[in-house]
């Protein structure tokens, strides 16, 4: 380990050295390694907010239970209480009919005039019943069974279909992040063969001399390491502006879209995205190593 | 230093380039080896470098058997020759001094001890103006000199000297057998080949190995 610190700035400047012999081959290599994490961090980004909105209307998981219009306020207040009690329910909210209009008018917004067109408030009052998501089956049976109850809707399906297209997600990301790494070492243990290959006298020349495997190797894991730490750099800077642009257009046409923070998301996909680099640039450059034989004569 | 017994040695190709080699040297001695060219030479010092391994027979180069099961082992007493190659096998894009310490780069000194002593050996060889000079712009027999210093400036045990004197002039030839043997004493063995006998001819005592068809005959003078 001391003689690699020792020689720290030699092994910088071979490693440009390398680098500048195919500049142009360096160049595109980690161009198209960043386009690769690229969409490797586009896809983590979408399956981790796929994952916490899950988790966030799990925790929201709500029914809305519509109730005969005839019932009195007092036996209104009675199934309140008696769903409220029931294990499970988190919260219980009566919307009158008012506030359901008025609910849907801001869900509407622009669209919002077409709800004038009715003479009189089509909406009904109901109850909101905030609960667990892993009792919703258990709360369904009890609150349709109460008197009074007429259907109860909730957003089972919703979160179902969310947790599919997230399932799908992470799929992908697998998949993805396989190809990833499998293209990623192919690019790398290629162009640490051709940096082998042009330098092969002088590598040669240090076998003779009685240089180390280790000491002749190591210009060129770092050689991989940076083409794949600036792919990564390019990566982070794209994903950077999609995601910003992404969460600026959610903000002004989907405010109510409930996503983790964006610190948070860039946060993950940076952390992932550089450790990725790290562990595909060393092992594509020692693969691209380990697959130039020695030659009998060194 | 180097013990050679019944050596034989024979390429993939099955071209037959060392017969029934019996040769010791000892710490110390200044060896020419000697012959035409092709014959067998280089590939002498090729086994004694340990670039070759012997088909038959048995070859000891301080005290490690020169076989391809101790490969390792060679590549590390590789640090304790200081070998001066037929081609110099310089860096390109590196200057004189660069070149130099480079062989040094993975023993054991530091750098401040490494940079001194390349730049005693480039004076040693004549080359102190022109340390900082890439190899490229330098002449052969320049290159020659920074081959030597190279070869010299890691205190080896042993110098092995591939045609040092090829493409030199009569006078530029005998300066470099010259300085060749100024490095040798009673720590450092040198052993060099050479085509040119009528130069080795004037340098007076030392261990002359001639090589012809693969056999030699050795004669010890003084």
């Amino acid at each position: 380990m001391k003689k690699y610190f020792k020689n720290a700035g030699y092994f910088i400047k071979e490693t440009g050295r390398t680098v500048k012999t195919q500049l142009l081959s360096n160049l595109f290599s980690a161009l198209g390694t960043g386009l690769i994490f690229f969409l490797l961090g586009i896809v983590i980004a979408g399956w981790y907010t796929g994952e916490q909105l899950i988790t966030m209307l799990s925790n929201e998981a709500e029914i809305s239970v519509y109730f005969d219009n005839n019932l009195d306020t007092d036996q209104r207040s009675t199934l309140l209480q008696l769903i409220e009690n029931l294990h499970g329910v988190r919260e219980v909210n009566y919307i009158n009919e008012e506030s359901a209009k008025k609910r849907m008018k801001e869900l509407l917004k622009e669209e919002a005039e077409i709800l004038e067109l009715f003479d009189d408030n089509p909406f009904e009052a109901f109850i909101q019943v905030g609960l667990h998501l892993d009792v919703m089956d258990t709360v369904l049976d009890q609150i349709i069974n109460i008197d009074g109850v007429e259907y109860v809707r909730d957003n089972r399906d919703i979160l179902e279909q969310i947790k599919g297209i997230t399932d799908g997600v992470k799929i992908l990301g697998f998949l993805l992040l396989l190809a990833v790494g499998i293209t990623t070492v192919i690019i790398i243990s290629h162009m640490i063969r051709v940096g082998i290959y042009n330098n092969r006298e002088q590598i040669n020349t240090l076998r003779l001399l009685g240089a180390p495997g280790g000491f002749i190797g190591f210009p060129y894991i770092l050689v991989g390491l940076g083409l794949t730490l600036s792919g990564a750099l390019f990566a982070l800077i794209l994903c950077f502006i999609i995601i910003n642009g992404v969460y600026g257009g959610i903000g002004n046409y989907l405010p109510f879209f409930p996503v983790p923070a964006k610190g948070e998301v860039l946060s993950n996909v940076g952390l992932i995205i550089i450790l990725a680099s790290i562990v595909l640039g060393v092992f594509g450059s020692l693969i691209g190593l380990l697959s130039i034989r020695e030659r009998n004569n060194a | 230093m180097i013990e050679a017994s019944n050596v034989s040695l024979r390429y993939k190709d099955g071209t037959l380039a060392l017969k029934d080699i019996d040769l010791s040297i000892r710490q110390g001695d200044l060896v020419y080896i000697t012959g035409p060219s092709g014959s067998g030479k280089t590939s002498l010092l090729k086994l004694l470098m340990g670039m070759e391994y012997p088909t038959e027979g048995t070859l000891k180069v301080m005290n490690i058997t020169i076989k391809e099961s101790n490969r390792n082992k060679i590549r590390k007493f590789r640090r304790h020759i200081g070998p001066v190659f037929q081609e110099f096998k310089l860096i390109e894009g590196r200057t004189a001094l660069e070149n130099v310490m480079l062989g040094m780069r993975f023993l054991e000194y530091s750098n401040k001890h490494i940079r001194k002593m390349s730049k005693d050996a480039l004076e040693r060889v004549g080359l102190g103006g022109k340390m900082h000079s890439n190899v490229e712009n330098l002449s052969w027999g320049e290159a020659q000199r920074v081959a030597i210093a190279r070869a010299v400036a890691r205190k080896p045990s042993l110098i092995l000297a591939d045609e040092p004197t090829g493409n030199l002039d009569h006078k530029n030839a005998i300066q470099i057998l010259k300085l060749l043997n100024s490095f040798r004493n009673d720590d450092t063995t040198v052993i060099i080949t050479t085509h040119a006998t009528h130069l080795i001819e004037e340098l007076g005592n030392a261990i002359f190995v001639s090589v012809e068809h693969g056999e030699i005959t050795i004669e010890r003078r003084g």
